[in-house]
């Protein structure tokens, strides 16, 4: 089953790449949390039960309905333009993140591990370069911040390969992706409105040398 | 003892956020002072025992704890002339004091954990406490800043988890159930080395951002350029510790394993490639502020280097970082002078430093030759010392190529330091210049003595301190 | 045999079905379900008009292209049964006749000289190359799976076995319907009710063609429709099923099939011009996923 949710999770990534609102990110994300939720629920059921509501809740609360809200709540609140505007046509980045799954494959066949969850494996490392590569082709700095969850997602598929025996390290991926994606990307957002009024990576060039 | 460390330096820091008045503001900093440096001589006194489960004061946190808290009294000394200087409103200044209180709680913490995931966790704090700081002055500029540094940070520091995921996978392996450096270290030689490789290049990489190493030094950059000088002081010394102290503590546990050659090759690349990024960027910067931020990068590289070529290099390099934290904030300090002065960084716009503020302008003269490590400077023993390490290990290009950029650097930096001590500067009126007491300039005069002390006359207990803290790796 | 009656039965009702759904889904009653048929049988009954700027590519055209839709359609299986042609690899053979039929068509459009024909006749030819890479390697995952290459034998070892081969099904089901959308130039893609020629895409290929030949290419879209339900029916027959099982069986995938056409066609709106490739390009993503589920099935990959 979690192989399942796990190819699901990957044809979302792929989705990225051809989505070209605002809005379907959003919605990516948050589809992506819900696929989360169910993996954890699978992989996870045998660890303490504090643990394992304290991981769905997470993923459910707000991997799925928090920060897709606040997102949502940011856009309009600055009103940005519903555009994702990347720098590079969108038929480039779907054969690029198909690269980049590929790629992630053909490195984990190379591992020689039978303790290693492979799909897992490459699951994440997609998620984490596909969040890198929309970290760099997109012109927004909200879509900067929707690739860094997108990070932190691959980031929590790949805790899933370890959680079974460190669940410590589940709770700690998660605390910090509460931390660092709410509390600071959410917020500085808002004050980057304030101060900017268009949330426009190309505001941010006059630091250089 | 750290819990209660923790407690009243968290409790310091909310009453300094919602405190007002001016008096209970210096009386809370000077509070928190006296409270690092009990911290600091309790745990002196206390070395090797383990409090809390977490933490454990050995030599290497000894050494750097000490460093932090006598940053911290000229950092809150010239927080204070900054802050009254600007006139800042009372919510302000206490957002800047508490979160500069939080950044050196977490990073004292952080210096003393024993465990990689309560490292991870305190750096991940000093994240968002300096990024407090580097906004402090609330226009686009310090947003642009602060915005960089938290998304480098952010994205570095998710690079550490995974490579923390890795090692743990490693760890599984060869039969270890925790992360305790001490545990990763007894089990490292049979862990996986595949594994243990991918844990480097991503905790290393993630490191960097912090150490102000090549891939992802251009948040520290910036941070420091946004930052006010007293702040930006403490990230070019105590911040950029704690990304090596993190660097090396995994390198303690690589160094038990085979990859050891592997990884030394890959510090001493990214050293190199540091110092020519420093070089290439200080010959052509116009912010007297980001220069020496570039200088801290060049710092770092020498540093990385010096570890990586192992023997006596290993020494050199804690030694260097000793030097390199106490010789930046002086630079950093005198900064905040300078821009009071002029109102500007930018090197064209500055000159004439003796006219306008004679012990200033010597500061930066000592400064100047302290940094570049010319021989009265206890750098230069360092440095020598280094270029020794990288002669005995047979990397004589290596060592060709950074004595070719070391000069340039030390051109760079001279042109530009005495362009603005004896160069008329550009369209300024100096109508109104503000005159700068001289008695602000003593702490700058301190900690680059101490540069020279330390360096030429080491004290035994750090000579002994530094050799434990290196014991761990192979001869 | 069975197959080919079966479709050609299929292919008689299919635009029908389409039609009718659309009708009823946005209130109306609709024509009837032979409509379409009459329609054509309308066309077979008049003359063709050539330009003479056109040769005779042009006039062969349309029964090259009805000729290997036919040909394709003698490779379908059904359940146990096998096509009237079967051989190993006959699945690259399919898609090549397809091919062929389609390169006399664009080679056609082409030869009128107009300057819409060309246009259409170009971006037909960009979204079938990048539909066809998706098609070849949805099938080879299924070679890879069975360890079979013809259509006939693939399809009767395949077996679902665990969850995850059902999710490869759905999946390659999916895919297949995209596939098929875009064969036939249907809604997210191309909008046969369009009558603008800028941004017509099928229909502007054939704008010259007229009386006999038109309904021979309007009728070889019906039958490549039911072609394509055709073989998505067989990831749910499996050779034990006997006749009185398959046969409803398929007859319930087509209809399914048509339905889901006309409710995409009722809610969705077009994709604009310049988004389809990436869309297009999806499948050919999805299906490498496929091929590595079928690499895990097969326990390549632990």
């Amino acid at each position: 089953m979690t192989n399942i949710l796990l190819i699901i999770f990957t044809i979302s990534l792929i989705y990225l790449g051809v989505a070209n609102r605002l809005k379907s990110y959003i919605a990516v994300i948050s589809f992506q949390g819900i696929i989360l939720f169910g993996v954890a629920f699978i992989e996870l059921i045998e660890i303490n039960w504090l643990n394992l509501v304290l991981i769905l809740l997470e993923t459910i609360v707000f991997k799925t309905i928090v920060i897709p809200y606040f997102l949502n709540y940011i856009i309009k609140k600055n009103k940005i333009t519903r555009e994702a505007e990347p720098f590079l046509p969108d038929f480039l980045s779907v054969v690029i993140i198909t690269v980049i799954i590929l790629g992630s494959f053909l490195l984990s066949n190379t591992i020689n591990d039978p303790k290693l969850k492979k799909i897992f494996f490459v699951v994440a490392l997609s998620a984490l370069f596909t969040g890198l590569y929309i970290i760099v082709s997109r012109r927004k700095i909200i879509t900067h911040v929707m690739g860094f969850l997108v990070i932190e997602n691959g980031v929590f598929v790949l805790s899933m390969a370890v959680g079974n025996e460190m669940p410590m390290l589940v709770n700690i991926g998660i605390l910090l992706d509460i931390f660092a994606s709410v509390f600071l990307l959410g917020i500085f957002v808002n004050k980057i409105g304030d101060v900017l009024k268009e949330g426009d990576v190309e505001h941010l060039s006059k630091l250089k040398d | 003892m750290i819990g209660y460390y923790l407690t009243s330096a968290f409790i310091i820091s909310i009453l300094l956020f919602f405190n007002k008045n001016l008096k209970v503001n210096y009386l809370l900093t000077i509070l928190f002072m006296i409270l690092q440096w009990g911290f600091t001589i309790y745990e002196y006194n206390h070395k090797n025992i383990t409090d809390l489960v977490y933490f454990t004061p050995d030599s290497l946190a000894i050494i750097f704890l000490v460093i932090l808290s006598i940053v911290c009294i000229p950092a809150f000394y010239h927080s204070h002339i900054f802050c009254n200087s600007t006139k800042e409103i009372p919510y302000n200044r206490g957002i800047y004091f508490a979160a500069m209180v939080i950044l050196l709680t977490s990073l004292s913490a952080a210096y003393l954990s024993n465990h990689i995931a309560i490292t991870w966790i305190f750096v991940e704090l000093t994240t968002l406490s300096s990024s407090a700081l580097i906004y402090h002055r609330r226009n686009s500029l310090s947003l642009e800043g602060t915005w960089k540094y938290i998304f480098v940070c952010s994205i570095s520091i998710t690079l550490v988890f995974i490579g923390i995921l890795f090692l743990s996978l490693a760890v599984q392996q060869s039969g270890g159930t925790d992360l305790f450096y001490k545990g990763l270290f007894s089990k490292a030689a049979g862990m996986n080395v595949f594994w243990v490789k991918l844990a480097f290049l991503f905790i290393f990489t993630g490191y960097t951002s912090k150490a102000g190493l090549v891939p992802m030094y251009t948040a520290g950059i910036d941070a420091k350029d946004k930052a006010p000088s007293p702040a930006a002081a403490l990230f070019g010394s105590v911040l950029m510790n704690i990304g090596f102290i993190g660097i090396f503590r995994f390198y303690e546990i690589i160094s038990a394993t085979s990859i050891l050659a592997w990884a030394n090759n890959i510090m001493l690349i990214t050293g190199v490639l540091s110092v020519f990024v420093a070089t290439v960027y200080m010959l052509h910067v116009k912010n007297l502020k980001r220069m020496f931020a570039y200088s801290s990068v060049e710092h770092m590289g020498l540093i990385m280097i010096g570890l990586a070529s192992g023997g006596i290099g290993r020494y050199a390099a804690i030694l260097h970082l000793i030097l390199h934290s106490l010789a930046k904030p002086a630079l950093f300090f005198q900064m905040g002078q300078v821009s009071r002065i002029y109102n500007s960084k930018m090197i064209y716009e500055l000159g004439d430093y003796f006219k306008y503020n004679l012990t200033g302008a010597l500061v930066l003269l000592y400064a100047f030759f302290i940094v570049t490590a010319m021989p009265p400077s206890g750098m230069f023993v360092s440095e020598f010392l280094i270029f020794r390490s990288l002669f005995e290990s047979g990397n004589f290009y290596v060592l060709v190529i950074i004595l070719i950029l070391l000069t340039m650097i030390i051109w760079a930096f001279g042109k530009n330091i005495f362009k603005m001590l004896f160069i008329k500067p550009v369209g300024f009126n100096d109508l109104n210049v503000e005159k700068i007491s001289p008695v602000e300039s003593i702490s700058q005069f301190v900690l680059l003595t101490m540069v020279i002390y330390i360096g030429l006359n080491p004290p035994h207990e750090l000579v002994l301190l530094i050799n434990s803290a290196i014991s761990n790796l192979p001869h | 045999m069975l197959s080919l009656l079966l479709i050609i039965i299929a292919s008689l009702f299919f635009t029908g079905i389409i039609i009718r759904t659309k009708s009823i889904l946005s209130g109306r009653k609709g024509p009837g379900i032979f409509q379409p048929l009459k329609d054509i049988w309308r066309l077979f009954k008049k003359g063709a008009v050539y330009s003479n700027t056109s040769s005779f590519v042009f006039q062969i055209a349309p029964s090259i292209y009805f000729a290997s839709i036919l040909m394709a359609i003698l490779m379908i299986p059904l359940g146990g049964h096998q096509g009237i042609i079967s051989f190993k690899g006959d699945f690259i053979f399919f898609a090549y006749v397809l091919a062929l039929g389609k390169f006399f068509m664009i080679v056609s459009a082409l030869d009128t000289g107009s300057s819409f024909s060309g246009m259409g006749a170009s971006r037909e030819a960009l979204y079938s190359l990048l539909a066809e890479p998706a098609f070849f390697i949805l099938m080879s995952s299924f070679a890879l799976l069975t360890g079979y290459t013809s259509f006939h034998e693939i399809f009767s070892t395949l077996h679902f076995g665990t969850y995850i081969s059902y999710a490869i099904g759905a999946l390659a089901a999916f895919v297949l319907v995209i596939i098929a959308l875009i064969e036939n130039s249907r809604m997210p893609i191309d909008d046969p009710k369009t009558h603008l020629e800028l941004t017509m895409v099928h229909e502007v290929m054939i704008l010259d063609n007229s009386g006999f030949d038109l309904g021979l290419i309007l009728y070889g879209t019906n039958l490549k429709f039911a072609m394509y339900g055709g073989l998505i029916a067989n990831f749910f027959l499996t050779p034990s099923y006997e006749w009185y099982f398959s046969i409803p069986i398929f007859i319930g995938v087509q209809l399914l099939f048509a339905v889901i056409v006309g409710i995409l066609e009722s809610f969705m709106a077009r994709f604009r011009m310049n988004h389809n490739p990436q869309y297009i390009f999806m499948l050919t993503s999805i299906s490498l996923l496929i091929f590595l589920g079928v690499l895990l099935v097969l326990g390549k990959i632990a």
